[in-house]
């Protein structure tokens, strides 16, 4: 597992938790084009952000989450790791951003040349979900190292292309879970899964 | 002991007269000019016409425009001077409702928002009516009982829209919001913004965000909007307010 280094400067300063931030459109697209520019300058090119198409992402997403948030308290923890992987299911599946030309700084078997735009949306995601982690449970977020194997990108493309759900599965695999690969984007389904682990 | 003052003099100026009508005419105007000048151009098709006519015609057309220009310049500094403020206020609709001129200040701040939206959604040059939006607000306030809560803000929305708050769209204008719905979306865009807490700092992203989720629900709001019915509009605007 690597420690997860995001940019800090690209969540948006806010008086409220960021959980409650991040459900506010204009402080999600603060925070998401910020991440853009960031991430473009690291990778050297421009990432154009479709405000739009984000704003259709944004209010998916919200229905998803409102339609699956767990009644049980206890489960609190384990959806907001899930709520990150609905967020990037959203972001692939539409798309809102788009590298203006290859990136010139990114090596050339890295995820970032691989794919610009599902490497940006993966890591907002990720820095999101990080930085509510350690606000909400004061814990840091680990990334498996199959963060850094070309492979598991060439998968997620390929297979998120085909099914938006893949995307949901590749971002709890990247905090380590062990998703439900038939029902990688439906909460219950995993809690089940997990259930049948236990009991089995 | 007499009296030595002189004749009695007021102790209050008089009441200022209302400045929006005027603003609203000069606004009328501007549209009407910069509308008009658009459609000359578009219907005389100078090229068509043999030489003579031609020149003669263009001449003609270069007079009005430089004409139109002119009024259009002065209508504008003029409704621009008595308009005042161009930024969109921070006052929630709550807070609107309960200042001492509340339907002035509705009127305003929607005409400002709205102007904001309509750029924002490719639409900049849609008339904008505040006397419209000043008398939909006094009728709705008028019924007993209503607050800020989103079925009011909802039945403000359907007399807003019955007053015709945004006239002479386009068809073109129209269709850049799903579903030719640019209206009703944008009316219902203002109302959102209204209604969601804010700071001053953050009242033009809260507006621009309002904007943009009212256009990924446009076909919901459009629905809702034609049948006129406050339940499912204010069902919309609880949904999303805390999200603006």
């Amino acid at each position: 597992m690597s420690k997860l280094t995001p940019h800090p400067e690209a969540i948006p300063a806010t008086n409220e938790p960021l959980r409650i931030a991040v459900r506010r459109l204009r402080w999600f697209k603060q925070a998401f084009q910020r991440h853009a520019d960031a991430y473009g300058r690291d990778l050297g090119c421009v990432f154009e952000v479709d405000e739009a198409k984000l704003a259709s992402v944004f209010v998916r997403w919200l229905e998803l989450i409102e339609r699956q948030k767990p009644s049980d308290k206890t489960e609190r923890r384990d959806f907001f790791q899930f709520a990150a992987a609905l967020m990037l299911r959203e972001l692939v599946s539409d798309m809102p951003v788009r590298a203006s030309s290859p990136p010139t700084k990114a090596g050339p078997d890295t995820a970032a040349a691989f794919w610009p735009e599902g490497y940006c949306c993966t890591m907002f995601c990720l820095s999101v979900h990080s930085a509510a982690m350690t606000q909400e449970f004061q814990a840091a977020t680990d990334i498996d190292p199959a963060f850094d194997d070309l492979r598991h990108w060439w998968s997620f493309k390929e297979n998120a292309l085909q099914d938006a759900s893949f995307s949901a599965g590749f971002l709890q695999m990247l905090l380590g879970q062990q998703p439900n690969w038939v029902m990688p984007d439906v909460f219950r389904a995993r809690l089940t899964d997990e259930l049948s682990d236990t009991t089995s | 002991m007499q009296n030595q003052a002189g004749p009695s003099v007021p102790t209050q100026l008089p009441i200022p007269p209302d400045p929006m009508p005027l603003r609203e005419a000069l606004r009328g105007l501007r549209f009407m000019l910069r509308r008009g000048g658009e459609t000359l151009a578009d219907t005389m098709s100078v090229e068509t016409l043999p030489k003579p006519a031609a020149d003669l015609a263009g001449a003609v057309l270069r007079e009005v425009g430089g004409l139109a220009r002119n009024v259009d310049e002065v209508a504008s500094g003029l409704a621009k001077t008595i308009l005042g403020g161009r930024a969109p206020p921070s006052k929630t609709l709550d807070a609107l409702s309960i200042t001492q001129d509340a339907g002035a200040q509705f009127a305003a701040a929607v005409y400002v928002a709205l102007r904001t939206v309509l750029r924002r959604l490719g639409a900049p040059g849609v008339f904008v009516s505040e006397a419209a939006a000043r008398a939909a607000f006094d009728r709705n306030i008028a019924q007993p009982g209503t607050d800020a809560a989103p079925e009011s803000a909802a039945a403000l929305t359907v007399d807003l829209l019955e007053a015709r708050v945004i006239r002479g769209a386009t068809a073109g204008e129209a269709a850049h919001v799903p579903g030719a719905a640019l209206e009703p979306v944008a009316i219902f865009a203002v109302m959102l913004w209204l209604q969601s807490a804010r700071s001053d700092d953050d009242n033009e992203a809260a507006l621009d965000a309002a904007a943009d989720l009212s256009v990924a629900v446009a076909a919901d709001v459009a629905a809702a909007c034609q049948a006129r019915d406050p339940a499912q509009i204010g069902a919309l605007y609880a949904k999303l307010v805390a999200h603006v």
